[in-house]
């Protein structure tokens, strides 16, 4: 079953892909990696499953794509997702290059739960089925309030119909893919790992991240030679040697938080010319080493709105984009009170619209019935599910009474009527 | 589905007049790739050479793309059936890359015949496109048409001395060249109606200096009226002023229109009119 599996792939990948022939002939992607249901391209995990199945039914972000996070507000759920995709990474041996930050964003990472973390023992043939199984498990036995989540759909186990129609029906897709993903990649390697945000990442000892900071003057260091050179140049310096030094097969992400942000950056750097042209050179970039590698950018909305032609042009040159819109924290506080039907739900944190996703509207966007693109998505930040994207319902009003009352009325009503038939 | 030109574009496709200039413009998650494909496809592919114009089998192509890898192209090239390399070695299709290059100064991608813009100046960028146009000029006569994928990004990343006053000089010594001329910016709502930022401004001078200027204008947008599982956007036909003047050859073919399409999963494009 799984060889006859492989080879139906193996020609569709080596049309769409362009310079992977030796690989995908040999079978053997790198770890991290496999095959889009759509058209075979190779796609990595973002390290959060359900924005990896929003991605146009690639079920992951395709290699040589880059996704641009815009956030407003002075919350950071995109940082999370950053935090999410470069652990990712580090799982699963990428080389992570970091803009911006220092060593202390990357000991900040969330780490794995734990179930995983022993299961991802080299030799041992991990199945997503029985993996997800096991956390589902312990999450139950953890914690009493987390029910038939996402992931039991997600491995296409999930038992009850209805259950099914409360959550996202795109995991339903994916649960067709899901049983298939780990027999497709050689060694049945985990796609996407669970994480856990209260836990930190161990990072390995000879570490695959880098970081390039900022600002001129790295930590207390006075250095005279390196203030002239703008960070973005050192940045993509550090990228090409990095890239060309390594081994064709292994993977790259790169991760730039809050660009722009005053906080981290210079005022020079947001004239267009720096910025598009930087953004452009990593475009560049990512096209010239399209199997190695991806990038996930957030940009703080509030300081680069939408509505000017800089913002743009950044959405333009990413092949996402992606807007996140938290709630205002008052609204979580009021709707933390949930009526009895949402128990087992969280309530979403804020809106995630989607205005671009790669590959897809590349290509002119259509055909994308399992894209989400269009659709009103809410998303939840918690502590053991990661960052969950689903369809935004909205929960039952507040004055849940009311309902109550017009249903208490209506059995009067009904009362009534039976009395009036007797 | 048909993946080759959808019969309701034909018109629009068709080899353009002489000195023609045709406008595609984009927007945010409507892009103009899959048009331009259709205008390689049907410049470089004449279904019946008895179509337009005599000489129609040579018409030769130079495709200057800045935002996209050669990669790209031939891609989605091939799900057209257009082999854009086979074209390449023919003589008859010739392909700048302003992307690899452009910004990116330590790399030396040097592929074969392929030209890659290495600089963003003036003098750089119109000398390598016009050798290419040149190269194609060799072997025999035949109109050549050039497309320019995103010319306006050279005027947001450029810098400074780029100007759009400039900028439409260098495009107006390019046109001499060519024999038409087609274009494709992006024109979305922030880039041409703010207009505070000189960004913001150079764009929209541009995009209405080459919209007055251009014989006709495709513009693509997403629908009004939010996503819909079956139509990917919104495609405007508009035609431009110098051809109500003059040239009654191109205004019979040509008509404004506003039809819907919708691009599948296979890159195969359906065009219809609204309600249908």
């Amino acid at each position: 079953m799984a060889s006859s599996f492989r080879k139906r792939h193996v020609p569709v990948r080596s049309g769409g892909l362009v310079s992977s022939e030796p690989k995908s002939a040999k079978q053997e992607l790198p770890k991290g990696v496999r095959p889009s249901p759509i058209d075979g391209r190779s796609t990595t995990s973002t390290g959060t499953r359900s924005l990896d199945g929003l991605l146009a039914g690639h079920a992951g972000l395709a290699l040589g794509t880059s996704l641009l996070v815009e956030e407003s507000g002075t919350t950071d759920f995109g940082g999370s997702l950053l935090r999410y995709y470069a652990s990712e990474g580090v799982v699963q041996g990428h080389h992570v290059h970091v803009l911006g930050m220092n060593e202390v964003w990357g000991r900040d990472l969330p780490g794995l739960v734990e179930a995983v973390s022993r299961k991802t023992a080299p030799v041992e043939v991990v199945n997503e089925r029985v993996l997800s199984g096991t956390i589902e498990g312990n999450e139950d036995a953890g914690s009493g309030t987390i029910g038939p989540g996402t992931k039991q759909v997600a491995d296409g186990s999930g038992s009850g119909a209805g259950e099914k129609m409360k959550i996202a029906w795109r995991y339903e897709r994916l649960g067709e893919f899901g049983p298939k993903g780990p027999s497709t990649s050689s060694s049945g390697e985990v796609f996407c790992h669970d994480f856990d945000l209260s836990k930190r990442l161990v990072l390995p000892s000879p570490s695959l991240m880098y970081f390039v900071p900022s600002t001129a003057k790295p930590d207390f260091e006075f250095r005279g030679g390196s203030t002239s050179a703008s960070p973005f140049n050192r940045f993509l310096d550090h990228l090409i040697t990095h890239l060309s030094a390594s081994p064709s097969t292994a993977l790259h992400r790169v991760v730039i938080p809050n660009l722009l942000s005053p906080a981290l950056y210079s005022s020079e750097v947001s004239r267009p010319e720096s910025i598009l042209q930087f953004l452009h050179a990593l475009r560049a970039l990512i096209r010239k080493y399209s199997t190695q590698l991806t990038a996930m950018i957030t940009l703080p909305l509030t300081l680069y709105p939408r509505s000017t032609g800089l913002t743009r042009w950044m959405e333009l040159l990413n092949d996402g984009v992606l807007e996140l819109a938290p709630f205002p924290s008052t609204a979580i506080a009021t709707k933390s009170t949930p009526g009895a039907s949402t128990v087992h739900e969280e309530p979403p944190q804020g809106m995630l619209k989607i205005h671009r996703l790669p590959i897809f509207h590349e290509k002119g966007g259509g055909g994308g019935e399992a894209s989400g693109h269009g659709d009103d998505l809410a998303f939840t930040l918690s502590r053991r599910k990661g960052l969950v994207i689903k369809l935004f319902s909205l929960p039952p009003v507040e004055g849940d009474s009311e309902a109550q009352q017009g249903g208490l009325e209506h059995d009067h009503g009904k009362a009534t009527k039976v009395d009036i038939e007797f | 589905m048909s993946s080759r030109i959808p019969p309701l574009l034909e018109p629009y496709l068709a080899l353009p007049p002489e000195a023609s200039l045709i406008l595609l413009t984009s927007v945010l998650g409507a892009s103009s790739n899959w048009l331009v494909l259709r205008f390689l496809h049907s410049t470089l592919i004449r279904p019946e050479p008895l179509s337009v114009s005599p000489r129609g089998d040579d018409t030769k192509l130079v495709l200057v793309s800045f935002m996209r890898d050669f990669a790209f192209w031939k891609e989605n090239g091939r799900r057209l059936g257009l082999d854009l390399e086979k074209f390449a070695s023919k003589k008859r299709f010739a392909f700048v890359d302003g992307l690899t290059g452009l910004f990116l100064p330590k790399i030396s991608a040097v592929r074969g015949e392929e030209n890659v813009l290495c600089s963003p100046e003036f003098a750089t960028v119109s000398r390598e496109i016009q050798r290419a146009i040149h190269s194609l000029k060799d072997t025999d006569e035949g109109n050549i048409v050039l497309v320019i994928d995103q010319l306006d990004l050279l005027l947001a990343a450029g810098g400074d001395e780029i100007g759009a006053v400039n900028l439409g000089e260098m495009l107006i010594g390019l046109r001499e060249e060519a024999h038409s001329t087609i274009l494709s910016i992006s024109a979305d709502y922030p880039l041409v109606s703010t207009s505070q930022t000189p960004l913001e401004k150079d764009h929209a001078a541009l995009v209405l200096n080459i919209s007055h200027e251009a014989d006709f204008i495709m513009s693509l947008r997403l629908l009004d009226t939010g996503t819909a599982r079956d139509v990917s956007g919104v495609l405007r036909v508009t035609v431009g002023d110098s051809i109500e003047q003059g040239s009654q050859g191109i205004q019979r073919r040509i008509e404004e229109k506003e039809l819907l399409y919708f691009v599948g999963g296979d890159g195969g494009v359906k065009v219809f009119e609204r309600g249908q």
